[in-house]
């Protein structure tokens, strides 16, 4: 896109009249502002977490830092356990979702028709009803199941919920994706199923890879399944460090410490992927 | 965008030709294939949301309240109940939609200008754009914790900031409009990155050509967005809208921890009003009814949203 750069650079408007580096400074200043309102509250965050106890409720006056918060949150166990737990659901929950969503939305990309329409209009419409309608009687049926507050009964309902959106993004990868090797494949013999694993699936990697960053972070994230769906014997780190504040006091260095804690393996998946997910994204 | 390529069936070679008993076995071989592709998502969509869906949906036609062991069926009395409830229509449904509208409007006019930003080259663009990244990064309940911590009347950093400039403090959260912003300034945060995200991998994947048209032509840069960027952006713009829209209508998470609801059920959307009536109130059938009712709502209205995409995106093909 040097293009538009260059395109915008030659005709000379309102900044270049005014100053002959007006614009650059301008972008400048715009990309800095940017920047620091994304950063503010990360960077609140990071500078609560290094405040003592005491300091907290006056944070923008101390000058004590210190990081005994850290050791504390880390000599806790079920901290680290919920760490554990949270990496574990977020991987699996990511391999399995897209091992799932891939077929479904090959299958919507490559047929037309009534199964694949009925199927569509489906999703489409489960993707719209509201969380509230049904993660309060999802608690009552993973009872059911006997999976409540174990990696299934939050795994499974995870990947329920990324079927509708990554079925629809999957289809919009494969509908980039040229469909004619597939045929060339199988007329020189291979089944159905080996057009789609060794064809089409290497094709989709790039838009798989974004997908799966994507997930993982999400299921890092999230909060509500987490909440409703799991107790003591399986912890989450997005729920335990909500604790800190609701439960046991106002404890806001330590959910900050936690908080940082949790962002880092976030932050390492990103700052990796970013390249990935942008290659990948063009739906 | 979607260019849709020559679905199998009319691709494959001489399927029509073969006699209809021939056809026939083929297209139970292709039918075997699809439902087999679909199974295991089909399988988990049925168990994990359809079953607890209508579980939710059974439970809105009952006295589900404490004092009624037996759970009578009561028909449409919940849906009634609510329909005529004045805090449902005239709280929580402009503040549902009110809110949708702002949040899908405001990240992606930010996430549009940090899209065009990111997809020039300048110095230093791969750390703004790991900047920008960071609201993705983050668990939404911790930054909304955060960002309630930061508009504390007390010990908020925002008043303290506020004060520096010789501005009075202002109590953010025991007011129904300045509540109200600081929610939809947390969302917009949150998801201005997804939209510059999607809208950035959108722009790279323009063919230059009309690019280089429009700067042999001089056109200004204004001109080359409006009448070359923005129309060939559209189809990627309207499945954001579309996405974060039916999002927007269910937020509940961010509500809950920055206000509750309040200041007396002042801000509430229509998850926190289902909610409430469950738990709170602890009325599941009720809560199940406004959920139901809240279901078929956001229905329709992606159903009305589908046919704009579908216009949009067949126009741009």
């Amino acid at each position: 896109m040097r293009d538009i750069a260059a395109a915008s650079a030659r005709a000379s408007g309102f900044f270049s009249a005014f100053a002959p580096r007006g614009k650059t400074v301008f972008f400048a200043l715009a990309a800095i502002a940017v920047c620091l309102l994304f950063a503010f509250p990360v960077f609140w965050l990071v500078l609560t977490s290094l405040r003592p106890g005491t300091g907290v409720y006056y944070v923008h006056r101390g000058t004590e830092f210190t990081v005994d918060n850290f050791r504390e949150v880390l000599s806790q166990e079920i901290v680290v356990r919920a760490l554990f737990n949270s990496f574990m659901i977020s991987t699996l929950a990511t391999v399995l979702s897209l091992g799932v969503t891939a077929t479904s939305g090959y299958m919507l990309s490559r047929f037309k028709g009534p199964i694949p329409n009925t199927w569509f209009s489906l999703i489409y419409i489960f993707r719209c009803v509201p969380y509230v309608a049904w993660v309060l009687p999802l608690y009552f049926v993973t009872q059911q199941f006997y999976i409540f507050d174990s990696y299934w009964g939050l795994l499974l309902p995870h990947i329920a919920v990324h079927i509708c959106f990554f079925s629809w993004i999957m289809k919009g990868f494969f509908d980039g994706i040229d469909p004619s090797m597939e045929y060339a494949a199988m007329i020189d013999g291979c089944s159905r199923w080996g057009a789609f694993w060794r064809v089409a699936m290497p094709a989709a990697i790039p838009g798989l890879t974004a997908l799966a960053i994507l997930c993982w972070l999400y299921t890092w994230n999230e909060f509500l399944f987490a909440l409703i769906l799991t107790a003591h014997e399986t912890p989450i780190v997005t729920v335990v460090m909500a604790q800190f504040v609701h439960e046991l006091g106002m404890e806001w260095h330590l959910m900050s410490a936690t908080a940082v804690i949790a962002l880092v393996p976030a932050l390492v998946v990103t700052l990796f992927g970013q390249r990935y997910v942008i290659r990948g994204l063009r739906i | 965008m979607i260019e849709r390529p020559v679905s199998f069936t009319q691709a494959k070679p001489e399927p029509r030709r073969r006699p209809s008993f021939h056809l026939g076995s083929r297209m139970n071989e292709k039918t075997g294939f699809m439902l087999a592709l679909i199974t295991p998502a089909a399988l988990v969509l049925v168990l994990f949301q359809v079953v607890p869906i209508l579980t939710g949906a059974n439970a809105s036609f009952r006295d589900w309240t404490l004092h009624d062991p037996k759970r009578t069926w009561v028909g449409l009395a919940n849906y009634t109940h609510v329909l005529r409830d004045a805090e449902f229509l005239a709280i929580v449904l402009p503040n549902t939609f009110g809110f949708m509208i702002a949040t899908v409007a405001l990240s992606l006019f930010f996430g549009l200008t940090i899209a065009l930003m990111l997809n020039k080259r300048f110095p230093g663009r791969w750390l703004v754009q790991s900047f920008v990244l960071l609201p993705l990064m983050v668990a939404p309940v911790i930054a909304a914790i955060m960002i309630r911590w930061m508009f504390n009347d007390q010990f908020g950093v925002v008043n303290a900031v506020l004060e520096g400039l010789g501005i009075a403090p202002i109590s953010w959260l025991t007011q129904r409009w300045t509540t109200f912003l600081v929610i939809l300034l947390t969302d917009v945060w949150l998801w201005t990155p997804w939209f510059a995200l999607i809208l950035l991998a959108g722009l790279q994947s323009l063919p230059p050509e009309p690019f280089e048209a429009a700067r042999i032509d001089a056109a200004s840069a204004w001109r080359t967005f409006r009448y070359i960027t923005l129309p060939m952006l559209r189809p990627v713009m309207v499945v954001c809208i579309v996405i974060r829209s039916i999002d927007a209508f269910r937020t509940f998470d961010i509500v809950w921890t920055i206000s509750g609801g309040g200041p007396a059920r002042a801000t509430e959307v229509f998850s926190l009003y289902a909610y409430v009536e469950a738990f709170q109130f602890l009325n599941l059938a009720r809560g199940s009814a406004a959920a139901v009712i809240g279901a078929i709502i956001i229905v329709i209205f992606a159903l009305l949203l589908y046919r704009i995409l579908n216009r949009f995106v067949e126009v741009s093909r």
